[in-house]
């Protein structure tokens, strides 16, 4: 807990100083480059952009707090609803990957362990490890120009029509939540597996077996109880990394998503919008954690036994 | 060819000696037909009467304006690209934002895609003798989206917001040393008066279109654009999301014919692919703006229509002619002889262009002097100047520029062909904001550089170019070029009201410019507007302003 | 001399005397290893020697002839200024195979350092920095990146700076892991009974005993460095054009594929696919030797 806040203590530190750093200024990006020095300076005082550098962190910090994120250098109106919009967006992104990856990943994983070190296994073990390393613009080009140039059965830009139904706009995403998905699917499917194997070697099942419980119910129990801690566990640990594929991934797809929103916010210099993103997924990240060591003690026996670590 | 000399007699009665000289040349035949409609609505004569000079001058009408009118009613959709900041009139600066602003807000006169001046808010205008004072007559009865009658107070009030430098806006660059807040003065409801700071024969572009920040609004306004969206447009605003789009309906109030579309929907996109896309999939019907390299896939889609306007917007590559290796002219003639323009036009811009010969003064220009000889590639001659200028031995200089358009591309090729001369080009390609950094000597790649390419839009007149970027104190000044021969005839030029003595002095100017060569103009491309089959009546701007009350759908 | 029962080793001297030329062999005997290290070694080679058996020059552009699609005269097609594809790939590991190599090194150094520091000092040394460390790694590294190249300017050193910044803390936590074990043993006590200084005890004493687990980390890392070359580069940081490094040629490329062009970029993508592959095949390999 204390460990998230020092983190995005940190992290806003971090950003602010890059901030401050950055070449060129606001006024100038905002005016573009053949406007009138005079007026640029207008600007930047009107944007308050020349007053001390901790003064202005600290009333960016207490306003974030507050609730306040500010306002856009460039729109000139408030920085909140585009990064809630944003992440709303990211968040459809995500949990489309999540809703595809959970079940087909265990399902990998399982039908692997039972078909143990034959080529089926082979390939879903392998195939999903090696598909995990490769960068999510490489496996996002790859599959774009397989189902959305060759194929064409699905859009090769996330841009859905606008007032696009429920389902119009599943079809837009699922594209691009693949490259999210195939991060995910080789680690699950892994977990998925040497749970399964386990289960199968385990006393329980022999027992349970021997008492005439039928397979299915069997692995279903168990298979579920000790592939979803680690699948969890996994989700937790590559949020951090999930992220940045997000970041590289709506570029790609063009997504208005928060990730895309950062990228442009500092190629823009727009200040506000780029601290209140990055700190925006930094919470995220630290909420999506804690969510998942809660469900981790809740799910795991042991710790709510509370053996020592 | 039939001349009406009693006609042209009674219609040189009634005008000022600056006019007829003008008619003069048409008559002579040293102005051509074209030169003489475009430089006459410059100074004000209306198109009638300008189509009558001509035909008395034996040379045929003014084309026929009444064109076959499309059916009313139709929803236009359109694709253009993100408003980077505030829809406000003093500060937009960008494609995207002047765009949505022109849908509802019009200026005083329109550039045409002739360049010709058309009138708009003003009825028509007029100069005095010697080019400072331009006086404006303005339409009457023409109505605000929120009530109120447009009059001078408002346009006196809308220059002047412009012009006054505490409002940081970006027309400052326009009105610099031309006009100064407080010089606009009304004359009475209906005329307003343009006090300059110097004779300028090409004032009324600095109030066009040209100028997109010009447009008239009430005098009232306090500023927060995006609440109220006024203006006395054809089409009134309907909703307006910031990155998203904004929606448009007809305005029924509107002084001149109304609108033939009901409604007019714009789409944002941040990258050129989904529009396309889009266009193909009949999301949208129109692309407002398409760069020829990103857009190469429709050019031969039989679906797609794309109008072409011939434009003046290019890519200045500077060489600053203060430091090394660039010192000597030799070497940037060099530079420039080394250049292929006919593959550059034929191959980069897939012949959508035309080829540039180093000065501002494009062919589309009625003010070019076209004896002037295109300047072509010539690697002997090249190597010969490099040779005389003591750098046979080649050197290492760096190519700064910006991610954007084709610049990349055309950096990659001028990469390749000054090889041939000797000279190791490195690329820094950065982006945009990181270009032009804090745009002011010495905190601006931009302008330090010692090599780069910057992207200029189209302008209707050459002035813009002339000053800022070559004069010894222009504030665009990336090749620090610094030579009082050059300013003294560009100043003339600006000063200039009558065409052939703009034609002289132009002649001048390029010739000198080839001769010195601080900033290589490689080639001046095509504004593209893609239309889906069967979209009629689309009138773009090679300013990417878009005018749609003619528009319909088979 | 009744040495018939060789006496075993005293048990803090084992680890310095692991057999290297076991590691090398049981490395020979892995499948993963040999096919991940012949990929990595045909890259390498490319980067060396590409040019020369390249067809085209890979700069040589043909403006009239862009973006042609493949044929028997250019294998892979052409780009949007006409240069040929295939060298293009070809010549196109070069900067990933520079940049990446050296932001490993660089995060190897001074995570080993941090970790040496920290698990040797431990204390209110190894809580300050562990902590800071910690925080640091949960931030991607793609927003550290992007945060540092927009500050500074994007170029090649740049990138090596922040990559090789940013895996550290990882690399460290590592070191310092193998440290704190390390430093239970004997021969550090003995190294601090004879007044050893800090620097020596750390450097020479106790570093040379954790270098199997760096090694595998750095080969791991190395991986992970490639990655995050490619993905910044396609997001335009850091190479320059007109190299023809996969990732800037997908990012300049892949506008186009909506068109249909889709030979800009596929090659390229697969190149990439390829030589992250190997090199985690290559660690994998290392790993599982140096584990046995």
């Amino acid at each position: 807990m204390s460990l998230s806040l020092v983190t995005l203590f940190l992290l806003s530190i971090m950003v602010f100083l890059g901030g401050q750093v950055l070449p060129g200024n606001v006024g100038r990006a905002i005016l573009g480059p053949f406007a009138d020095q005079r007026a640029v300076d207008a600007l930047n005082h009107t944007l308050g952009v020349d007053r001390p550098l901790l003064t202005q962190y600290a009333t960016w910090i207490w306003n974030f707090i507050r609730g306040d994120m500010g306002t856009s250098y460039i729109f000139r109106s408030p920085v909140a609803p585009f990064v809630i919009d944003a992440l709303g967006n990211s968040m459809k992104l995500a949990a489309v990957a999540f809703v595809l990856v959970v079940p087909i990943g265990i399902l990998g994983g399982v039908v692997a362990a039972l078909n143990l070190n034959r080529p089926l296994d082979r390939i879903i073990s392998l195939g999903g490890l090696s598909v995990t390393v490769l960068p999510e613009f490489v496996t996002g080009i790859i599959l774009i120009l397989i189902f959305g140039v060759w194929l064409r059965w699905l859009p090769i830009s996330a841009a859905w029509p606008k007032n696009a139904g429920f389902f119009t706009q599943l079809y837009y995403l699922i594209l691009p939540s693949l490259p999210l998905f195939l991060v995910l699917f080789g680690y699950i499917a892994r977990m998925a597996r040497s749970g399964m194997i386990e289960a199968l070697d385990s006393d329980y099942t022999r027992t349970a077996v021997l008492k005439g419980l039928p397979w299915r119910t069997v692995i279903w129990r168990h298979v579920l109880r000790n592939a979803l801690l680690p699948t969890i566990t996994v989700i937790a640990t590559q949020t951090g990394y999930l992220i940045g594929g997000l970041v590289v991934i709506e570029t790609l797809f063009r997504y208005q998503g928060i990730g895309s929103l950062i990228f442009t916010a500092a190629r823009g210099k727009d200040f506000p919008m780029l601290e209140s993103g990055i700190l925006t997924i930094g919470i995220v990240y630290a909420v999506a954690t804690l969510i998942a060591d809660f469900l981790y003690s809740v799910l795991n026996p042991r710790i709510r036994l509370g053996s020592d670590q | 060819m039939i001349k009406n000399y009693r006609l042209l007699d009674l219609i040189r009665r009634q005008r000022t000696p600056l006019e007829n000289h003008l008619i003069d040349g048409l008559v002579d035949g040293r102005v051509s037909r074209r030169e003489f409609i475009r430089h006459g609505s410059l100074l004000g004569l209306s198109l009638p009467l300008l189509g009558g000079i001509t035909t008395a001058a034996g040379l045929g009408g003014m084309p026929s304006l009444a064109r076959a009118q499309g059916a009313p009613g139709a929803t236009i959709r359109v694709g253009s690209s993100v408003p980077a900041a505030t829809i406000d009139p003093v500060t937009i600066a960008d494609a995207g934002g002047l765009l949505i602003m022109q849908q509802v807000a019009e200026f005083l006169c329109v550039d045409g895609p002739d360049l010709v001046l058309k009138p708009a808010l003003a009825e028509s205008w007029k100069p005095n003798d010697n080019g400072t004072v331009w006086t404006f007559k303005l339409r009457k009865g023409v109505k605000f989206h929120s009530g109120g009658e447009m009059k001078a107070d408002d346009v006196v009030a809308s220059i002047d917001r412009l012009a006054d430098p505490a409002n940081s806006s970006n027309a400052l660059s326009v009105f610099t040393g031309i006009l100064q807040k407080g010089a606009t003065k009304k004359v009475d409801d209906y005329t307003v008066e343009f006090h300059l700071d110097a004779p300028n024969g090409n004032f009324p572009y600095m109030v066009s279109s040209d100028n997109y920040n010009a447009v008239i609004i009430p005098a009232s306004y306090k500023g927060d654009y995006e609440k109220s969206f006024d203006g006395t447009g054809p089409f009134k605003i309907e909703k307006y999301t910031a990155k998203v789009g904004a929606s448009f309906v007809r305005n029924e109030d509107y002084w001149g014919e109304k609108a033939l579309p009901e409604r007019t929907e714009f789409t944002f996109f941040a990258d050129m692919q989904p529009q396309i896309l889009a266009l193909q999939g009949g999301q949208i019907d129109i692309i407002n703006q398409m760069p020829v390299l990103a857009g190469v896939a429709l050019l031969n889609d039989p679906s797609v229509d794309i109008i072409s306007l011939k434009s003046v917007a290019h890519q200045q590559l500077h060489l600053r002619c203060d430091s090394d290796p660039f010192k000597d002219p030799r070497v940037r003639r060099a530079i420039a002889l080394s250049l292929d323009r006919d593959k550059l036009v034929a191959g980069l811009m897939k012949g959508r262009a035309s080829a540039g010969n180093d000065s501002p003064f494009a062919p589309a220009y009625p003010s070019t002097d076209t004896s002037v000889p295109q300047r072509k590639q010539d690697i002997a001659q090249a190597k010969q100047l490099m040779e005389a200028a003591g750098a046979g031995k080649g050197f290492k200089v760096t190519l700064t520029t910006e991610r954007y358009l084709e610049i990349p591309e055309y950096a990659q090729l001028i990469q390749n062909w000054v090889k041939e001369i000797g000279i190791e080009l490195e690329l820094n390609i950065l982006d945009q904001g990181a270009y032009y950094g804090d745009a002011v000597f010495g905190k601006s790649n931009w302008l330090d550089s010692v090599m780069g390419i910057t992207d200029y839009g189209h302008r209707g007149v050459p002035n813009v170019y002339l000053a800022a970027p070559l004069k010894s104190d222009g504030t665009w000044n990336a090749a620090h070029f610094k030579n009082k021969d050059y300013d003294t005839l560009a100043t003339s030029y600006i000063a200039a009201l009558d065409l052939e003595a703009q034609k002289a002095t132009a002649g001048k100017i390029q010739n000198l410019l080839l001769e010195e060569t601080p900033v290589i103009f490689g080639y001046f491309y095509d504004y593209l507007t893609a239309t889906a089959k069967g979209v009629a009546g689309v009138q773009p701007t090679a300013m990417s302003q878009l005018f749609l009350e003619k528009a319909s759908k088979a | 001399m009744s040495a018939v029962q060789t006496t075993s080793p005293p048990q803090d001297d084992t680890r310095r005397r692991s057999p290297m030329a076991e590691v090398f062999f049981s490395l020979m005997r892995s499948r993963t290893f040999l096919v991940g290290l012949f990929i990595v070694l045909f890259w390498v080679a490319c980067a060396l020697f590409g040019e020369h058996f390249a067809p085209y020059d890979p700069l040589a552009d043909d403006i009239i002839n862009a973006l042609a699609p493949p044929s028997s005269e250019h294998w892979f097609g052409t780009d949007q200024i006409g240069r040929d594809v295939f060298s293009r790939v070809i010549v196109g590991s070069r900067d990933i195979l520079t940049v990446a190599p050296l932001a490993t090194l660089l995060a190897t150094v001074a995570g080993t350092a941090l970790g040496l520091l920290t698990g040797y000092f431990r204390g209110i040394v190894d809580d300050v920095v562990s902590r800071i460390l910690e925080a640091f790694m949960a931030i991607p590294v793609v927003i550290v990146a992007l945060l540092a190249i927009v500050a500074l300017g994007t170029s090649k050193a740049t990138v090596i700076v922040v990559i090789g910044l940013s895996f550290a803390p990882i690399i460290a936590r590592t070191v310092r892991s193998a440290v704190l074990a390390e430093r239970e043993l004997d021969y550090v006590a003995a190294a601090q009974l004879r007044h050893e200084s800090a620097f020596h005890t750390m450097f020479v004493e106790i570093l040379p005993n954790v270098i199997p687990p760096i090694l595998v980390e750095t080969t791991v890392r190395l991986g992970y460095a490639i990655f995050a070359v490619a993905t910044l580069s396609f997001m335009g940081f850091g190479i320059q054009p007109p190299s023809p490094d996969w990732g800037l040629s997908i990012s300049s490329n892949y506008g186009m594929i909506g068109g249909g062009f889709w030979w800009t970029v596929l090659f390229d993508a697969l190149a990439i696919a390829s030589l992250v592959i190997g090199v985690n095949l290559v660690a994998d390999g290392v790993h599982g030797a140096l584990n046995d």
